[in-house]
């Protein structure tokens, strides 16, 4: 039986969240945090002080040590209850960090998950529009040389989720993805399926900054919140209650005048001492989201709403592509998941637009009009996934296994067959 | 992870949301391969939301294989004591699969009445994630009623059972080894076998059984597609030989390896005898398959190749992860040596190349 009839895998490594699962599927099979916890107790003892038997104890631990690993919310939950488990995070801000951490990940991913043999199966894994080549020869080099799977396509997130989105609506591969995960937010201009490299922004401002922000307010509140676990409480207190808001006076204004319908309680449980606290979650639901509109409320580094980097990008990107991309912008990442991000998305840049329209109709004297420009920001309810999505829906096209990389010319080629994936025609 | 677990971990996932979820409907089409390619298919519809459709696609049997109606023999039988009123066998099964189970949800031991009371009752556990964190919130708040352990029970019959449901594969892929064992544990033959038994593991592979009535051998030929990983597979095999003479596993299955086909296989046919990495043998006796021994050692037995394969992969990711861990302390090396470094770190702002005399670089070098 050939590999190209059974299901393809598809892997997206994110920062904060891991998605795996089959092609052909609507949603991936496991979304895990992507955290190793490794036992490194036996790597770090001397070697003098121990006597020979139990150096021989030592040493056949040390053997187990490389399988003694968890991944995931095991690896959470490990790290929780015994201290000889250091967690790794082997992603940082959309790249690899950690590869030997990373490997193991997959090993885990692969054999205790998904519970397959990657020989028996193509792979699709993604990588951000910023990446370097070098670590998609590492990845080729890891897929091939230890898992030996029999074929790889490294595909960018962003050109993935434009391609969840054609399923909904029609193929269109044009567009601007705003990818805000974790730990990276970019600004990606695609047409036709190809990335312009140029014009991509970045942002710093992600996911795990909304946390920091609702942990600092909440802190400086002097919530009654155990330091040891804010940050934790901070995350869930993000993805259950945040929400955008149209205009934050206003908001300010309603939580002033309602607070019992506004402010929601957070109950608790002291994990070193396990009695229940529980504290106010107040304007921290609104303001969290608010830092990607005011990033100055937040840092003062960097002070470019989101909406305004999405303008500035596209009118960075060729004059005969911009009116396509101001019509098909696509939220993807875990981070755009707040209520009405979309909606509050689509006013700010329409504002800036038709401003921009404006002033130029008023330095021509009024003489030509020209169309309105079309902005639509697109959301659809598998955001969280979206890149996983297209990938599943990429790699189940027949085309896929045409454009992959095989083992046989890894071997022919080595892995600098991995720097370029290509384009294929299921994309468009 | 050493040992491959017996069940599967996302169908356990899924069956657990569906149970903790029955009133909402949902639609659910999955279909995913595990290793030794044994393809699942579940499915969901809206308007029977306690009716889950559980299909499965075994491995392609090799001729000396005996198959009955698409399933190894007894596996009907296996799947009947195994899993009672809950399951029912279609047939024929769906276009593809050899196997189609209805499941039908809403019949669960405990019913359904006594857990959505409870949480009812207790608000503070809205949503009955799974079994350990239930028993984290339990432990925390201190419920301790006669009441919440009859729950605690009942509930942990109903995981115990879906959990048998996951495993599926187990059952019905180690139908036969579990008959041939079973008969060891009473220390018969099954009438009607004499001499060699083959079973399916992998796709047009199997493995030998030569059931006796007070051990029983069995021998895998073992295949493995690169060339690397036939030398990892052989040396490992050899040391998993070495390690059994240990003092401690006195009481393991004696385990024997070697390049050519050992004199049991002398009947089989001849290309169920090429096998590249050699042959491993393993000797049961029916210490080993007494009680509760002896699911774990049907699991083991019929995923030998798996774990195998899964520890050459690990071995090989380990080698990486030194290789790569040599070359960046060579790099270190490298560029401890490179002249000069220290002395441009100095001075961050100034940017550009300026040349300096052979005298100045002397100069710097010392410093």
């Amino acid at each position: 039986m050939d590999a190209t009839s059974r299901p393809a895998v598809v892997i997206d490594n994110g920062s904060g969240y891991t998605k795996m699962g089959f092609a052909g599927n609507v949603e991936p099979c496991f979304i895990l945090p992507s955290v190793v916890a490794v036992n490194e107790s036996f790597l770090n003892q001397s070697r003098a002080s121990s006597s020979k038997a139990n150096w021989l104890a030592q040493h056949s631990a040390g053997v187990m040590a490389d399988l003694d690993f968890f991944i995931g919310d095991e690896a959470l939950a490990k790290s929780r209850s015994s201290n000889t488990y250091n967690l790794s995070y082997p992603i940082k801000h959309g790249q690899v960090d950690n590869w030997d951490a990373m490997e193991r990940y997959w090993q885990q991913c692969i054999f205790n998950y998904l519970r397959c043999d990657p020989e028996d199966h193509y792979f699709l894994l993604t990588e951000s529009p910023l990446t370097a080549p070098e670590s998609r020869e590492y990845t080729g080099e890891i897929m091939f040389e230890t898992f030996n799977v029999p074929g790889l396509y490294i595909a960018v997130n962003s050109v993935l989720a434009l391609a969840a989105g054609y399923t909904t609506s029609k193929c269109e591969m044009t567009g601007v993805v705003v990818d805000a995960g974790d730990g990276a937010t970019y600004v990606v201009p695609v047409a036709d399926g190809y990335v312009i490299g140029s014009s991509i922004k970045s942002i710093p401002i992600a996911g795990k900054d909304v946390t920091l922000f609702i942990q600092q307010l909440m802190r400086e509140r002097g919530e009654n919140v155990p330091p040891e676990d804010s940050f934790e409480v901070a995350r869930k207190v993000k993805e259950m209650h945040c929400y955008t808001c149209s205009d934050i006076v206003k908001e300010f204004n309603k939580h002033d005048k309602e607070p019992a319908k506004y402010i929601k309680q957070w109950r608790g449980i002291k994990p070193k001492t396990g009695a229940p606290y529980s504290c106010d979650i107040g304007y921290e639901r609104f303001l969290g989201p608010e830092v990607f509109f005011n990033p100055e409320i937040y840092s003062s580094d960097f002070a470019t709403p989101l909406p305004a980097v999405i303008d500035k990008c596209i009118q960075s990107a060729p004059i005969d592509t911009r009116r396509a991309l101001y019509k098909n912008i696509v939220l993807s990442g875990g981070s755009t998941m707040f209520k009405d991000f979309g909606r509050r998305l689509q006013r700010d840049l329409k504002k800036i637009v038709d401003a921009r329209v404006l002033a130029s109709e008023a330095r021509l004297g009024g003489e030509i009009k020209s169309q309105p420009v079309e902005v639509n920001v697109v959301s659809h309810p598998i955001q969280r996934f979206a890149v996983w999505f297209g990938g599943s829906v990429l790699a189940s096209t027949p085309e896929f296994f045409a454009a992959c990389h095989t083992k046989a010319e890894y071997e022919e080629y080595g892995a600098s067959i991995c720097r370029t994936n290509p384009v294929f025609k299921g994309m468009y | 992870m050493i040992l491959l677990q017996s069940h599967s971990r996302f169908l356990l996932q899924t069956l657990l949301n569906r149970v903790q979820n029955l009133e909402k409907a949902v639609e659910l089409d999955y279909h995913w391969v595990e290793f030794d390619d044994v393809r699942y298919h579940i499915l969901v519809s809206m308007k029977n939301p306690n009716v889950l459709l559980l299909s499965v696609s075994l491995p392609i049997p090799p001729p000396e294989a005996v198959f009955m109606g698409g399933l190894p023999f007894g596996a009907i039988e296996a799947i009947k004591a195994t899993y009672g009123v809950v399951v029912q066998i279609l047939d024929p099964p769906r276009d593809g699969f050899n196997l189609t189970l209805k499941l039908n949800l809403g019949k669960l031991p405990p019913d359904e009445g006594s857990t959505s009371s409870f949480s009812k009752e207790h608000p503070a556990i809205p949503h009955l994630k799974s079994i350990c964190t239930l028993c984290e919130v339990l432990e925390a708040s201190k419920i301790n009623s006669c009441y919440f352990r009859r729950f605690l029970c009942g509930l942990e019959h109903r995981y115990a059972l879906l959990v048998k449901i996951a495993s599926v594969r187990e059952v019905v892929l180690g139908a036969p080894l579990r008959v041939v064992l079973k008969h060891l544990s009473s220390r018969t033959v099954i009438p009607g076998i004499d001499g060699l038994l083959a079973l399916v593991h992998r796709s047009k592979e199997s493995f030998f059984l030569v059931p006796q009535p007070d051990k029983v051998t069995v021998i895998f030929p073992m295949r493995f597609k690169d060339s690397i990983d036939i030398a990892f597979a052989t040396s490992f095999l050899q040391e998993f030989v070495e390690a059994r003479r240990t003092a401690g596993l006195n009481s393991a299955p004696p385990c024997l390896w070697s390049p050519t086909p050992p004199l049991e296989l002398k009947e089989a046919p001849a290309e169920a005898l090429s096998a590249n990495a050699g042959f491993v043998s393993f000797v049961i006796f029916p210490r080993h398959v007494e009680g509760k021994k002896l699911d774990r050692t049907v699991w083991n037995l019929s995923t030998f190749h798996a774990y195998v394969s899964y520890h050459v992969k690990c071995s090989e990711g380990f080698m990486h992860t030194r290789m790569r861990r040599r070359v960046e302390s060579m790099i270190q090396a490298l560029d401890r040596a490179k002249p000069g470094v220290e002395g441009r770190k100095k001075s961050p702002n100034s940017r550009s190349f300026k040349r300096l005399s052979l005298k100045e670089a002397r100069a710097n070098s010392i410093s």
